[in-house]
């Protein structure tokens, strides 16, 4: 008996520190700015997604966990199509030909944009990749996720629902 | 009386038992004028860094290669190098400075924070003879998204040179030169070199590029070019 409630403890505990391991939530934390550029080189700002939920993602095309990532950030872009979310991933301190690369064999259908000398990294203080950001439609960082997930699915999408949920119902 | 005489005997014994002893550690010997003090990461040695070692003695440098995860029975974790006795890593420099060689110590990602420490403790005489090539250290206390990084207080280390040798392709790059004030504040002598194309670990990763494959294979030129140059500034 003793021996199975400590397993049944080690397993709330580790059940404990996965969930926290998770989407960690923000007090409405203001964002950094982001100054970056597309890949034709088009200035692009937060003020350029105001309106819709933003999900910022930082990674690099030589990230494993990064890649893993992408085809379930394209598959959400898809599922949400008509909604107020906005996928934005800003690849972090590499070139145009690097990314372009990456692109060449994964077709993603939303913006990436460039920090190639790694300025909004260092503003969005990005320690590891990829690091992603869920912002409101007044541009207000909400959760933070450091580490890859599945977008469109389980914590990921219940996180991003609850967010589109909250949102002021537009006027027509 | 005879309790108090056995309560001495025991603090007597158990100071012999406390005290800094040279960590275990493998020794790939050569006659050349250099020594390479070897710390692997928290990962801990990998057969690619051992094939190194062994090229290096060939070639005349003698290694002294420390594995810390196995020499004090710690998890692969880079939380792990934070419980490394500072004085038997302050000890194993010494010993190698006062074996009369040209002393370069080597180290890795977390690792880097108990050789730095231990480098703080040696005497400054000491100090100054050594040279600290850190591939891609993490000295953070704190560093979470959206907060100013946090570094580790590593002592001393005025008359220390060190070079940092950061590859290219690592979420650590833009955060370098906050890496290098942060050594500098503490009396290092700091320069770098950026490894370009390369990912952290390139030498023993699950998936590598044929490029880090090749550079894996070649360490110990990487490591011959250093000595030669001076490594350190």
């Amino acid at each position: 008996m003793k021996r199975w409630l400590a397993t049944l403890a080690l397993g709330l505990f580790f059940n404990a520190a996965g969930h926290a391991a998770g989407f960690e939530k923000r007090a409405s934390t203001p964002a950094p700015a982001l100054e970056a550029q597309d890949l034709k080189g088009a200035p692009k700002t937060l003020a350029s997604y105001r309106g819709k939920v933003v999900l910022l993602n930082f990674w690099a095309s030589w990230c494993p966990p990064c890649l893993r990532e992408m085809p379930s950030l394209e598959r959400l872009r898809v599922k949400m199509a008509g909604r107020p979310l906005e996928i934005v991933a800003l690849d972090s301190a590499e070139t145009a030909e690097d990314v372009n690369a990456y692109l060449s064999r994964m077709k993603l259908g939303f913006p990436i944009l460039l920090d190639p000398d790694g300025n909004n990294t260092r503003r969005w203080k990005v320690f590891a990749l990829p690091t992603s950001f869920l912002l409101d439609a007044e541009g207000k960082v909400r959760y933070v996720l450091t580490g890859p997930t599945e977008w469109d699915e389980g914590e990921a999408l219940q996180v991003i629902e609850s967010m589109l949920a909250g949102m002021p119902v537009q006027a027509k | 009386m005879l309790l108090f005489r056995m309560l001495l005997f025991s603090l007597w014994a158990c100071a012999f038992g406390v005290r800094a002893e040279l960590p275990d550690y493998q020794v790939f010997p050569a006659q050349g004028e250099h020594l390479l003090l070897w710390v692997t990461s928290e990962r801990g040695r990998a057969e690619p860094e051992v094939l190194a070692a062994e090229k290096l003695a060939r070639q005349g440098v003698e290694v002294w290669s420390l594995d810390l995860v196995n020499a004090y029975f710690l998890p692969q974790l880079p939380s792990s190098m934070d419980r490394v006795p500072q004085q038997d890593l302050t000890d194993w420099m010494r010993s190698a400075v006062e074996s009369g060689k040209q002393v370069t110590v080597y180290t890795v990602a977390r690792a880097a924070a108990p050789v730095l420490r231990a480098a703080a403790q040696l005497e400054p005489a000491l100090r100054n003879r050594l040279c600290l090539l850190l591939m891609y250290p993490n000295l953070y206390t704190v560093a979470e998204p959206l907060a100013e990084p946090d570094y580790l207080d590593l002592g001393s280390l005025s008359g220390l040179r060190v070079k940092v040798l950061q590859p290219r392709r690592s979420a650590a790059t833009p955060w370098l030169p906050g890496l290098i004030d942060h050594l500098t504040q503490f009396g290092a002598t700091v320069a770098q070199e950026i490894l370009e194309n390369l990912r952290e670990g390139y030498w023993a990763r699950e998936s590598p590029t044929e490029y880090e494959v090749a550079e894996g294979q070649r360490m110990d030129a990487m490591f011959i070019k250093e000595l030669n140059s001076g490594g350190c500034k």
